[in-house]
């Protein structure tokens, strides 16, 4: 009796939990709202772009694009828990490209990480990647890289009230953390050999680590340490961004048809405003100012 | 191939801080273990409820969630110890409820006789588990503890999670350069292989050669 007296009670409270969750969803827009109206304006190839026997061919007909990609990227690929919709700068990058081959934004995103999408992209898994994939001689080699489609920079945070730290060099000698798989590793190899590196999964654990103590500066890309700084005022940034990463769509190597649609479509985006726009909705919501002049295309060794 | 040569020292160095974790975590998690099985094992109904306690906990936990809880966790309390200590302590106290199960089995497959013998000669719980019951226990459990070995290996490549660069890390740093997943991995695994494997050929000998014939 009493038990059937406590179930009953503990399912009235759910019940009015889950009824609260949905009112919630309802009353806040999400971002993912503003992401569609980009995609609705987004154009779509000319049916005589997509050559017979193509990549591109073979995407339309299967009715999607398949992306490798984060789901953990916050303001450029990160899945949202209420809707479950990935969102961010290369998420929606992702969905305009599928809507330009296949006339509906049909993306499935595959959770790629650093150390498997060059296989991904090899064997067929996935058809691009948009994944902070910097471009580099080194991974040129191994896939075909259209763009650059944006540029960004590493840049130095540390712990409010720190001093001695003002450039990459003065590094050497001391703990810096660094996000696991990003190019921050091999950048402060390069600038600051002395260092020790210590790495973690994600970027709250990296935060979590600096305000701990555990090394005394966090080298990450700018974006994601402006989003930070912002959050938390016990982070703060001390140099402009050191090092310039150009981002590069991944495409099987040696797909010179895909590479030059994909290319074409790129430079449209950003004639129409279309990538503008995707800017402003993901990376433009936490830095100031218009969106930047994105980087010519083929202007990267390995592009 | 060459990739995996020209990147021999960062891998080496993964490979020795993987054997380090391995080889100190196993011995925690077996000094662990039997103080486990003592409390599983014990006439006291609180101890057995503790040592029951533990092995709950910890086997029914996530080893990735131990280790960033800890990690991440503790220095808000107060308890702050290298990355690499930490990783030991948490390895080794996860693994302890496994090594306790094991010789929690190996205690019950001694005949309930030689524990009467052992208290009726006058020796105490502690010394008939000592001098009787353990050294007969280890023998039938020496293949589960040489498993528990080997997924011990396997797991201490969760503690790259808290910034150790062991075997599994450094493959990923090499990687990010290379960019060559296959060979870097491929190679990366044939080295555990090769461990586990030497784990297997060990127990596999120590087995045979303490083998009791009832």
């Amino acid at each position: 009796m009493c038990m059937k007296k406590m179930i009953a009670v503990v399912a009235v409270a759910l019940l009015g939990l889950a009824a609260c969750g949905e009112a919630d969803n309802a009353a806040v827009p999400g971002p993912s709202k503003t992401g569609k109206d980009v995609i609705g304006k987004a154009p779509v190839a000319a049916a005589s772009d997509i050559l017979p026997g193509s990549t591109m061919e073979k995407i339309k007909s299967r009715g999607e694009l398949l992306v490798g990609g984060s789901l953990d990227a916050p303001l450029l690929s990160q899945q949202n828990p209420a809707t479950g919709e990935v969102e961010g700068f290369d998420a929606t990058m992702g969905k305009a490209l599928a809507k330009y081959i296949i006339g509906e934004p049909k993306v499935k995103i595959v959770n790629s990480a650093s150390e498997t999408r060059e296989a991904l992209l090899a064997n067929g898994t996935v058809d691009v990647v948009f994944q902070t994939y910097t471009i580099t001689e080194e991974r040129a080699k191994q896939v075909a890289f259209a763009g650059p489609y944006y540029t960004s920079g590493l840049t130095i945070a540390v712990k409010q009230g720190t001093s001695g730290i003002a450039k990459p060099e003065d590094l050497n000698g001391k703990k810096v953390i660094a996000g696991a798989n990003t190019p921050a590793i091999p950048a402060i190899k390069k600038l600051a050999p002395q260092a020790e590196i210590v790495t973690f999964g994600s970027d709250p654990e990296c935060l979590q680590a600096l305000k701990q103590d555990r090394g005394v500066a966090y080298v990450q890309d700018e974006t994601l340490l402006i989003a930070a700084a912002q959050k938390d005022p016990a982070i703060q940034i001390v140099t402009k961004p050191f090092t310039v990463d150009p981002y590069g769509i991944g495409l099987k190597h040696g797909d010179e048809q895909m590479k030059k649609f994909v290319n074409d479509w790129l430079g449209k985006i950003q004639a129409d405003g279309t990538w503008q726009q995707i800017w402003k909705d993901s990376i433009g919501t936490v830095v100031q100012g218009d969106a930047p002049q994105p980087p010519k295309i083929g202007s990267v060794p390995g592009s | 191939m060459s990739v995996l040569l020209d990147h021999l020292p960062e891998l080496w160095q993964g490979l020795v801080v993987t054997l380090q974790l391995t080889a100190a975590s196993f011995l925690g998690a077996a000094v662990l273990g039997v103080v486990v099985t003592a409390l599983r094992v014990s006439p006291v109904r609180v101890l057995r409820a503790i040592g029951t306690a533990y092995v709950e906990t910890f086997q029914n936990l996530p080893l990735l969630v131990l280790l960033v809880l800890a990690f991440f966790g503790l220095p808000e309390i107060g308890v702050k110890a290298e990355p690499l200590t930490t990783a030991i302590v948490v390895i080794s106290v996860y693994e302890a409820a496994y090594v306790g199960e094991a010789l929690r089995s190996g205690v019950n497959s001694v005949s309930k006789g030689q524990g009467e013998a052992a208290r009726a000669i006058g020796l105490t719980f502690t010394q008939s588990l000592r001098h009787v019951i353990l050294p007969q226990a280890l023998r039938t459990v020496v293949q589960p503890l040489g498993n528990i070995a080997i997924a011990l290996i396997m797991n201490t490549a969760l503690a790259g999670a808290v910034s150790i660069v062991e075997l599994t890390t450094a493959a990923k740093n090499v990687n990010l350069v290379e960019a060559q997943p296959i060979p870097i991995f491929v190679g990366a695994g044939i080295a555990y292989a090769l461990l586990a494997a030497l784990v297997g050929l060990v127990t596999g000998r120590l087995e045979r050669r303490l083998v009791i014939l009832r």
